[in-house]
């Protein structure tokens, strides 16, 4: 499983001198040497592991580390265009994002092998435009049983180069979500999604401060909940800002727009928004639905043309599984992949075809949202108290980059701004013998 | 037992603050089959079957705790008298018909006309109900603060004009007669769906489901065993003045023989409530057998037992057929009994009552006399009543005590009602299945279980 980013790689990216070219570092360093002579006559050559397995005795988190240290020593070869389409490890065996294959020139195939007291590397250089097998090499290092241990230890990256809880206030409860928009005079606006209301706030310093508020009426049939779930969205348009909220408590969302003032009811849609993306050159809003008064989502997305609010002809749909949580990676407003958890808490990624890579193994909260094409926040399985696993996904796999202990239970994740630097919105309940309150908390990146 | 709860205490706490909560899933559950869905919560049985289907007002707590799902807000306006409650909105039956204030006020007003002694008492203390869009104002005749105890009866629960619509946290959706009842889960539920989505209602003793009734301090593995606090009490009412006494006891004589052929599946019962909490104690002399047999013979007797009762059926019927006397037993709904009483001459007639050990035996008393005496109520037993509520108040123990004796004897003595039979139950949950909570009444609340995937 991949939670962490060994600190042997940060060690080593930010150049420090105390480990040396010890066993894995020179079983790193050589294949890198390789590589970069095999290639040295080539530029902008665009390469990826897409396989790497273990025969050693080395677990998963030491595979991982070995691969994240030689992932960024490729990034630093000049002629190399590296991408990182690791997923996860499990099992002694690597899942990579294959969804992008066919933008590459050479697939790279490793093997660990135990022989004897030496850890062997094998690497395959696979061309893919010839379509055949171009270069073998086999390295080989004695690991000391120190080094093995800490290779198979797990360790997390610096808090103060990753994302860091950066905000933390109470809120009242059943808060659903927090979505914010650059307002006017360049201030920022945090519109606060409650059942029966949406409170706007603005931000002053490091608090916020209430700007406006407005009621929202549902009308039957309306569906009573023992957990509030729902997702707002904020969309400017030619015709002023809009907003969509769908929740698990009604059978449709509302569209509203902002006039003279006031946020009036235009449309209602029939399933919850979540996503604004354009496909083929055209803008969606791409959305799922609950399960009448439920926690989790049904098994299809849907998809509706909108260029106009009020419009809502044109809507398809495209079958996925039933979700725990939903959400879409998107850059430059493309859809990149779709991440999910499912309703025995596993994760699953979609390629932006909806082809399924391979599920996750192990567990996993119930909460998820992805930042752009960037980042990937995910909640803990977990009885007690909750973590927040950030991921970085920018080449389409999955690096784990930080791991931030939560005191109660993440409700929700939302991707969002605070103060201009990006990051993860969260809601956390928080119980303590028979007090509860709701917690909300801003994770980011400190610079930016 | 008690070593078991504790262990279950931090489990439940755990899920409570866990990841989403996992819906889906079905309980079984074993009870006695319901003769219609109409409500009935005369045994102990029904009361968990009829609070499956049917929301009740509001709920009471072991711990004394009210809470309703139905109401978003209750208060008592002490100046006008009026207690004002406001029903949540855009409420509906598992039909998706709406559930209103005005079936608040219809649900309150069958309640009161019911010849239940809670009833009375809610019928008693009330001038009128009146509804104004959202909020139901029950205005007293007198300052009650305490009134909402009152709706907390397991009997008044809300009701729909329609008899496919179900108030409840489930609905039924399959009936096999004799066999099983499936219950879905309301997706309007006025607390929130349930986490469940199926209740199966199982009818057979073959094998133990997930939730069922039985004798306490069985089933020790696999089960948590709850304490209801309940027994139910079978009486022999005699309706018709003219039954003779010699038949009275022969009658009775001949149904204790029954429970003594039959295993002693009952406790013998020698007061009208229970034996730690009655100041009398009842000694009806039993006939030889022969004599029984000799007093019956020439007898035509139709014997009318409560459906409630319908598990004793099938012994009872082979019992008296090989006792070889005229008995017929016939087996009746509560609803069609009362509507029965005033037109066909039901000279005996088989009841049970149930009672939760923490009800005061002057109110067990009173629920006895009014709700068991049928057609033989009178002014006596109105005056009794009226002297009974003044004993209360006065806070005198001994005079209580005097005054539950003096009714005791004057219904023992008029001769309408025999007790029979005892038996205490005891909730059993398998133990995979935390978080249960019962309530006041020894019912499961089963909104907030829900079944581990994992």
């Amino acid at each position: 499983m991949k939670k962490v980013i060994g600190s042997l790689l940060l060690l080593l990216l930010f150049g420090s001198p105390c480990i040396g070219q010890q066993g894995a570092d020179a079983l790193v360093a050589e294949s890198t040497a390789f590589l970069s002579a095999f290639f040295k006559n080539r530029f902008d050559v665009r390469v990826a592991v897409i396989r790497f397995e273990n025969n050693s005795e080395l677990t998963d988190t030491a595979m991982q580390k070995i691969y994240q240290t030689l992932i960024s020593r490729l990034e630093g070869e000049k002629n190399i265009i590296v991408s990182d389409l690791l997923v996860n490890f499990a099992g002694g065996r690597g899942e990579f994002n294959l969804g992008r294959v066919d933008e590459l020139q050479y697939l790279l195939d490793l093997k660990l092998i135990q022989n004897k007291s030496k850890t062997g590397l094998g690497l395959t250089v696979f061309s893919r435009l010839q379509d055949k097998i171009v270069a073998v090499k086999y390295f080989e290092k004695a690991l000391g049983k120190g080094e093995m241990e800490y290779l198979n230890t797990r360790n997390f990256a610096f808090s103060e180069l990753g994302f860091s809880k950066l905000l933390e206030f109470e809120s009242k409860k059943n808060l659903m979500d927090v979505q914010s928009i650059s307002g006017g005079e360049g201030q920022d606006q945090y519109f606060f999604y409650y059942p029966d209301e949406i409170i706007v706030y603005l931000a002053r310093e490091m608090r916020l401060e209430k700007y406006s508020q407005f009621k929202l009426e549902w009308t039957r049939p309306v569906y009573p909940v023992l957990h509030y779930e729902g997702r707002l969205l904020l969309l400017p348009t030619s015709q002023g800002l809009v907003l969509t909220a769908g929740n698990n408590f009604s059978s449709t969302a509302k569209v509203m727009a902002l006039r003279d003032g006031q946020w009036q009811e235009i449309q209602k849609i029939d399933f919850v928004p979540r996503q604004h993306l354009v496909l083929n050159q055209n803008p969606y809003l791409v959305g799922t639905r609950y399960d009448e008064g439920r926690n989790y989502l049904k098994d299809k997305i849907y998809f509706l043309p909108f260029s106009d609010p009020a419009n809502q002809s044109g809507i398809y749909e495209k079958k996925i599984i039933p979700a725990m949580a939903i959400d879409f990676s998107v850059r430059e407003g493309q859809l990149q992949a779709v991440h999910l958890i499912d309703r025995d808490y596993h994760y699953h990624l979609f390629n932006s075809e909806f082809e399924e890579m391979l599920p996750a193994p192990e567990k996993k909260g119930a909460s998820l949202a992805a930042l752009g094409g960037e980042w990937l926040a995910v909640s803990d399985y977990s009885r007690a108290t909750d973590q927040l696993f950030i991921y970085d996904i920018q080449n389409g796999g999955q690096r784990p980059v930080y791991t931030g202990k939560i005191s109660g239970e993440i409700q929700f994740i939302s991707a969002g701004v605070w103060q201009k630097v990006k990051g993860f919105w969260t809601g956390v309940r928080q119980k303590q013998d028979d007090l509860e309150r709701f917690v909300v908390q801003f994770w980011g990146k400190r610079d930016g | 037992m008690a070593k078991g709860k504790l262990l279950l205490i931090p489990l439940a706490l755990a899920l409570m603050f866990a990841i989403k909560p996992y819906y889906g899933g079905e309980i079984q559950i074993r009870l006695n089959e319901p003769t219609s869905f109409n409500l009935n919560t005369a045994n102990y049985s029904n009361l968990i079957f009829y609070s499956l289907i049917y929301e009740n007002f509001f709920y009471l707590k072991k711990d004394g705790e009210i809470f309703s799902n139905v109401f978003q807000e209750y208060r008592y306006d002490a100046a006008n008298k009026t207690l004002i409650l406001t029903v949540k909105n855009n409420l509906s039956f598992s039909n998706g018909r709406p559930l209103t204030a005005k079936n608040i006020q219809v649900s309150l007003k069958i309640f009161m006309d019911l010849d239940l002694f809670a009833s009375s008492k809610l019928s008693q203390a009330v001038k009128n109900v009146r509804v104004s869009d959202n909020q139901v104002a029950i205005e007293l005749l007198a300052d009650n603060p305490d009134i909402l105890d009152l709706l907390t009866a397991p009997e008044l629960v809300v009701l729909a004009e329609n008899e496919q619509s179900f108030s409840g946290l489930f609905y039924p959706q399959e009936w096999e007669k004799s066999h099983h009842l499936t219950l879905k889960n309301n997706p309007f539920y006025a607390g929130g769906r349930a986490y469940l989505d199926t209740v199966r209602i199982t009818f057979a003793e073959s094998q133990l489901p997930d939730l069922f009734l039985s004798s306490p301090n069985q089933f020790k593995e696999n089960f948590q065993e709850f304490d209801s606090g309940i027994f139910q009490n079978i009486y022999l009412c005699f309706l018709q003045s003219d039954v003779g006494q010699n038949t009275k006891i022969a009658l009775f004589t001949l149904l204790k023989r029954f429970n003594e052929a039959s295993g002693f599946k009952y406790r013998e019962l020698r007061t009208l409530t229970s034996e730690e909490e009655s100041p009398v104690s009842i000694q009806i002399k039993t006939f030889s057998p022969q004599k029984t047999t000799s007093i019956l013979k020439s007898s035509d007797i139709k014997l009318y037992i409560l459906a409630s009762l319908s598990n004793l059926e099938k012994d009872l019927s082979a019992f008296l057929k090989s006792s070889n006397l005229k008995i017929e037993t016939l087996f009746i709904d509560d609803s069609q009994f009362m509507g029965f009483l005033n037109s066909a001459a039901i000279k005996f007639v088989l009841i049970d009552k149930i009672f939760q050990k923490k009800i005061p035996a002057e109110e067990k008393i009173s629920r006895i006399l009014k709700e068991s005496s049928f057609n033989q109520f009178n002014a006596g037993y109105l005056r009794m009543l009226s002297e009974l509520d003044e004993v209360k108040f006065s806070n005198n123990q001994e005079l209580l005590m005097e005054q539950i004796a003096r009714i005791s004897e004057a219904i023992i003595n008029d001769g309408f009602i025999f007790p029979l039979f005892q038996k205490n139950y005891s909730l059993y949950i398998r133990k995979s299945w935390p978080a249960m909570e019962i309530d006041y009444y020894g019912r499961p609340l089963l909104q907030k279980v829900s079944k581990t995937n994992d």
